[in-house]
């Protein structure tokens, strides 16, 4: 029998991208015209809490007013002798997926800015209570999220009781952020490898840890740690970190070990917090890459939705293609975005300082975790468009990368190898080629007709 | 034009080497051999070199023969009967002979794009020069996937393009004479060359659509390609008409561009049907799009059209007729279908115009396209005002006409799709012209009834009729092929493929010979939109799926945006560019994975097909270059359904899912050979009905190396899908569930009690890092 034979709306994947329109709606909870709204997810302890119990407070469904927005507070208490704290951001998450399953039901956005919307339709079905509505959810959470064994839900509706939780759920929220962005890679003793992206890149193994994120943007050490709990035979699992090698490199022996066995031997060692020597390997699906400049011996960041060509004139498409497919190349390095907020970032190459160009889009999202002083320093693809205008626009903003340069920076020859081709001994040189270009010239079926060949003897 | 690289004379020249004295060096080509790749195992590979893979695929897929003949009568030996066990007189049998034909079907269009490509390509490069740069999507370095992967080697130039097809013609000469009497016998090879012809088709259509997308400006592979119009109702009747039919856009674009230098478009329309109405709105939005290639009759019968002009396939042979039925003449412009029309090429063009206008001759044959371009505009104005009193049959003409019916049903007989014609005929006689109406979006407009007809009642007027109001309204947006994937896009979509949030890629390709009409296709398209599928599609399909509106009045292309990525909806372009759907596919091996794409064909196969979820459809599939186009799907891994007219290429390839030991595959990790159970199931399938066929679709997204999300996700189509249109659970799930974490978490309850009645175990299905090839294997343990 179905799981929602009970339901009066159907529940599933299908109805993930459905979008209801003012006019077709019920109501909507939450939502830019409220300023009183929130989900929150805390975990407690077994005893704490009565399985299945749902509670509602102000209206329900079926009283509320059709076409009206309404002030919204959704609490899901979850136990379980796994559950965690930590883990409450991860099933906090699944309510956007878990509500848009439901037939007729939209979410949109999360925690305080949280927007839903029910369908007339949805509504006429029979879908009018609250009830009915954690029904869904309970089930949902304990189909999939095995490690919560106890569930409760309160509803709050009455404007007032929502003003006041709001306040309580800010500080929540800000605490489990504050506690996230404090939690250090030194104090665990697990990360979690990540190996879905073996599918279509067989050599690829992220390392997720408190301080970088999977290079897809996507997992966090929570949601790594949730999924290895949920499926421990899945494709997200435990890292224990084993002997630290190096901190500044960010070197595990515990990782080491993982990586040169997933990668069957081809992958041995792998520092975290570095683009050269043993750098983490890029997937196909990195949120953005890294890419050394040699000639400012610094470092450009350049993401997927950049179009155009970074500042060394190649394109997102390029740098990606230097380093994607799991392996290890010096100097190109992918990356999520989130890991550019971390205190880890490029620690053991300088972090920050060695950054020299960001497109400007970045900046943007990510330039209240920077350290404030670098911000103005790091060019973006408004500042400058070439080499030169970037290096004068170093020097001008003083840009710790300047301090490296002892003298005048040496024009290096560029890290894309030209492939290096012997000229056979029956091959004569040829005149005005530049030194260092090699190539060869294979004549087929060529046909030289020359009336006289004279060869002499060098003298000298 | 010199086929000459260089051409060195040296009067006198002394230096440190040596001295020269009267050096003629002459050297036909230049190989720029700059690509950094090494060069793979198999480039420019002949009939045989990629056999084993072909038949590894065979092997599990094996031919299902649906003899559409009994007969062999291609030798004065015959006609043989092969029924049974029979053999022709060369030995010949029922299994050979239908894989036979196949092959020379698949050659037959593989050899229509590749004379396309050779000829735009000679022209183009007189043009624009040989040496003019390629240039084919923006944010792309993989240019050519196709032919990198084939050829081993990697376009720069125009000219680079002809070494492509230098190399499909040798080989397409190959396997026609494999089918000669006496040379093959064998049916597994028969369809291993199939195969072959499939492979070259792709590298031709690649080269054909390079060369316009680079020389003419057609979009670069932009998500956000413009609108054009599509349907009857775009084409404004008061102007002067040209229609253009075919898919060789030469000729039009000549004419384009002289509307545009005398600026006549306010005076002239010119519409296209089929590849030709596709290329042209690539190059000009100006350029109306009437409709797919089954349209011609229709909207030659609406008597709208002033001028015809043909360039070459799938256009009527029997257009002259029709034309002068309408008082218009016809312009051939290619030298494969020049219907017997006299040669006007080194004419004076005012000439030919006067001859044409004044109705002397019935067209012209004129293979430049510049003086196509002059003589059809100067055409059409003076074609055009002589035909302002004309008037297409009237309600009472037709009434009276039906009159005549006879009952004796043959209309019916020769309809493909068995409509009720006799019935429609028979109301129309009483007045009633509601089922003439009725058949007019599933009529294929063949014409099969009008021939058939004893009465010889112009029966596609009739519909016409029926549907006049229809007709009138038909006019439906349609973003124009936009080319390639880009290789950003491709990278932008591996976390969401990786992750099931994309359950795979459905291409909507090819003709319009569907069962109900094309709405079917539409249908399709929207079922996997809603679902997040990445939908792309060509040709007359990407036409058909523009005409379905929601209530709000909106299609699909408006409702769904142009980019690869989930609920996509990509027109990718006209037949040639079906290029780059298998193009897309091949660069996902090569940006993901990082696989090696030079001449390295058996791997990145093998990629694919363990690993795309990409599923080809060709609902209305009916020319030979739909089996070519397929049968080069076929090759690269990715599987294939058709509509019932399908099973006319005669033969399936069926997987059999109940055979456990067909589906065993390598693990790359540790060599070990592992049940992955039938994913996926068929190559080629042949479903009755577009309800029948998304279900199908939703199961052969499936691959070995899904992730448990994906599969997941999969899952939940399949299965939702199953239920909404044969209103039950599938019945083989057991096949399809590895582990506990791939049942769709809101069924799990209910699949678990399913899978418990069929005994289904966890884990008897593997999860490995899939590969058919023993050399992929990276260690053994």
């Amino acid at each position: 029998m179905s799981m929602f034979e009970d339901i009066p709306v159907d529940v599933g994947i299908i109805y993930e991208g459905e979008r209801i329109r003012g006019r077709d709606m019920q109501f909507e909870l939450g939502g830019p015209r409220e300023e009183y709204k929130f989900e929150l997810v805390q975990a407690k302890d077994l005893d704490e809490i009565e399985d299945g119990k749902i509670e509602i407070i102000g209206k329900d469904i079926s009283e509320l007013e059709a076409g009206k927005n309404t002030p919204f507070g959704m609490i899901i208490y979850v136990a379980g002798e796994e559950m965690e704290k930590d883990l409450e951001g991860v099933v906090e998450r699944r309510l956007h997926e878990y509500v848009n399953f439901i037939e007729g039901f939209m979410h949109l956005n999360q925690r305080y800015d949280v927007q839903m919307r029910l369908s007339k339709k949805s509504f006429e079905k029979g879908f009018n209570s609250f009830k009915l509505f954690a029904e869904v959810l309970m089930r949902l959470y304990r189909s999939e999220m095995s490690f919560i064994e106890k569930i409760q839900i309160t509803f709050i509706t009455e404007p007032k009781l929502v003003e006041e939780w709001f306040g309580k759920a800010m500080e929540i929220y800000e605490e489990r952020d504050a506690r996230a962005r404090g939690m250090s890679d030194d104090e665990v003793d697990v990360f979690y490898g990540c190996s879905l992206c073996q599918s279509f890149a067989p050599t690829h193994l992220c390392v997720i840890t408190p301080q970088r994120y999977a290079n897809c943007g996507a997992i966090s050490w929570f949601d790594g740690r949730a999924s290895a709990k949920v499926d421990p035979k899945g494709p997200v699992f435990e890292i224990p970190t084993g002997d630290l090698i190096d901190s500044v490199t960010g070197e595990y022996a515990g990782v080491n070990q993982v990586i040169k066995e997933k990668s069957l031997g081809e992958i041995e060692r792998v520092q975290l917090y570095t683009a050269f020597g043993y750098p983490h390997t890029s997937c196909g699906c990195f949120e953005g890459c890294l890419f050394y400049i040699p000639e400012m011996d610094g470092y450009g960041v350049v993401h997927r939705n950049f179009k155009g060509e970074t500042v060394n004139g190649l394109n997102f498409v390029t740098i990606s293609d230097l380093t994607a497919g799991g392996r290890q190349v010096d100097g190109f390095h992918g990356l999520s975005i989130e890991y550019m907020r971390s205190p880890k970032f490029m620690q053991a190459d300088g972090g920050w300082d060695r950054v020299v160009w960001i497109p400007v889009d970045i900046k943007e999202r990510i330039k209240s975790f920077m350290p404030p002083e670098i911000v103005d320093k790091i060019a973006t693809d408004e500042d400058v468009t070439d080499l030169d205008g970037l290096r004068a626009f170093l020097q001008e903003q003083d840009h710790p990368i300047v301090s490296r340069w002892t003298a005048a920076p040496k024009e290096e020859p560029g890290e894309i190898a030209v492939p290096t081709l012997e000229l056979p001994a029956s091959a004569f040189p040829i005149q005005g080629v530049p030194a260092g270009m090699g190539f060869r010239i294979i004549l087929k079926n060529a046909k030289i007709r020359a009336e006289k060949m004279i060869i002499k003897a060098d003298k000298g | 034009m010199s086929k000459k690289d260089l051409k060195l004379k040296i009067d006198e020249f002394s230096s440190a080497v040596g001295s020269f004295k009267g050096v003629e060096i002459e050297i036909g080509r230049i190989y720029d051999d700059s690509w950094e790749e090494p060069m793979g195992p198999t480039p420019f590979p002949s009939v045989g070199t990629l056999r084993n893979w072909d038949r590894k695929l065979l092997d599990r897929y094996k031919p299902f023969y649906m003899p559409f003949c009994d007969l062999c009568c291609l030798c004065t030996f015959g006609k043989c009967d092969l029924t049974g066990d029979k053999r022709g007189a060369c030995g010949i049998t029922m299994a050979a002979q239908q894989s036979r034909i196949v092959l020379l079907a698949c050659c037959i269009g593989a050899s229509t794009h590749c004379a396309h490509a050779r000829h735009m390509l000679d022209h183009l490069m007189e043009e624009f020069g040989r040496e003019a740069p390629i240039e084919v999507a923006l944010n792309t370095n993989v240019e050519a996937p196709n032919i990198r992967l084939v050829c081993g080697i990697k376009p720069n130039t125009l000219r680079d393009l002809e070494d492509a097809l230098d190399y499909v013609e040798t080989q397409l000469v190959q396997l026609v004479a494999a089918a000669h009497t006496g040379q093959e016998g064998d049916n597994i090879d028969f369809e291993s060359k199939a195969f072959h012809a499939g492979m070259l088709d792709h590298v031709a259509m690649e080269v054909a659509d390079i060369e316009q997308i680079t020389t003419l400006g057609m979009p670069k592979g932009i998500p956000d390609a413009p609108m054009t119009e599509l349907g009857f109702g775009c084409i404004d009747p008061n102007k002067a008409v040209i229609m253009c039919i075919g898919h060789n856009v030469l000729p039009s674009v000549d004419i384009i561009d002289y509307l545009m230098e005398n600026d006549l478009f306010g005076e002239v329309e010119i519409g296209g049907l089929c590849c030709t109405a596709h290329d042209n709105s690539r190059y000009n939005t100006r350029a109306k799009v009437i409709g797919p290639i089954s349209w011609q009759l229709r909207y030659l019968r609406s008597g709208i059209p002033d001028l015809i002009v043909v360039d070459e396939q799938c256009i009527r042979t029997d257009i002259l007729i029709e034309a002068k039925k309408l008082g218009v003449p016809v312009i051939a412009t290619s030298e494969k279908s020049m219907l017997g029309l006299p040669n006007r090429t080194h004419d004076p063009p005012d000439n030919i115009v006067a001859d044409l206008v004044e109705g002397k001759a019935p067209g012209a044959l004129i293979i430049e396209p510049k003086k196509v371009g002059e003589v059809a505009v100067k055409t059409v104005l003076g074609v055009a005002p002589t035909r302002k009193d004309y008037k297409p049959l009237s309600g009472d003409d037709i009434q009276e006409m039906a009159e005549h019916c006879r009952n004796c049903e043959e209309c019916v007989r020769a309809c493909p799709n068995n409509l009720p014609i006799m019935e429609a005929v028979q109301q129309a006689a009483e007045g009633n012209f509601e089922l003439l109406g009725d058949i007019y979006p599933a009529c294929v407009g063949c014409g099969r009834c009008e021939s058939a007809c004893p009465e010889n009642m112009p029966l596609i007027t009739f519909f016409n009729k029926g549907a006049e109001e229809r007709i009138a309204n038909e006019k439906f947006p349609m973003r124009v092929g936009r080319g390639a994937v880009q290789d950003v896009e491709i990278r932008e979509v591996g976390r969401g493929i990786v992750f099931g949030e994309i359950p795979g890629v459905v291409a909507l390709v090819g003709c319009a010979n569907y069962p109900k009409g094309g709405i079917d296709v539409a249908k399709i398209a929207e079922e996997f939109l809603n679902r997040r599928f990445i939908v792309v599609a060509t040709g007359c399909a990407a036409m058909d799926l523009a005409m379905i509106r929601d209530e709000e009045g909106q299609n699909l292309y408006e409702r769904y945006p142009g980019n690869f990525d989930a609920g996509g909806l990509i027109n990718i372009g006209s037949c040639v560019s079906n290029a780059h759907i298998t193009g897309a596919a091949i660069k996902i091996a090569n940006i993901f994975a990082k696989r090696p794409l030079r001449a390295n064909y058996e791997e990145i196969a093998d990629y694919v097909y363990n690993r795309v979820g990409a599923v080809g459809v060709a609902w209305g599939a009916m020319s030979q270059k739909a089996a070519s186009i397929a049968s080069g799907c076929w090759r690269l891994g990715i599987p294939v359904v058709v509509g019932p007219h399908g099973a006319k290429y005669r033969r399936n390839l069926l997987g059999r899912k109940e055979k456990d030991e067909d589906w065993m595959t390598y693990d790359a990790r540790t060599g070990e050979e592992v049940y992955t159970g039938p994913v996926p199931e068929h190559l080629f399938y042949a479903a009755e009905t577009a309800e029948e066929a998304i279900v199908m679709i939703a199961k052969l997204v499936m691959r070995p190396n899904d992730t448990t999300k994906g599969r997941a996700v999969k899952l939940s189509h399949y299965i939702d899908l199953h239920k909404k249109y044969y209103g039950t659970m599938p019945d083989d799930l057991q096949y399809f569930v590895r582990r506990e974490a791939d049942i769709p978490f809101t069924m799990k309850n209910e699949i678990l009690e399913y899978l418990k009645e069929k005994g289904w175990v966890e884990d008897k299905i593997a999860i490995p890092d899939p590969t058919l090839l023993d050399r992929m294997v990276r260690r053994r343990e």
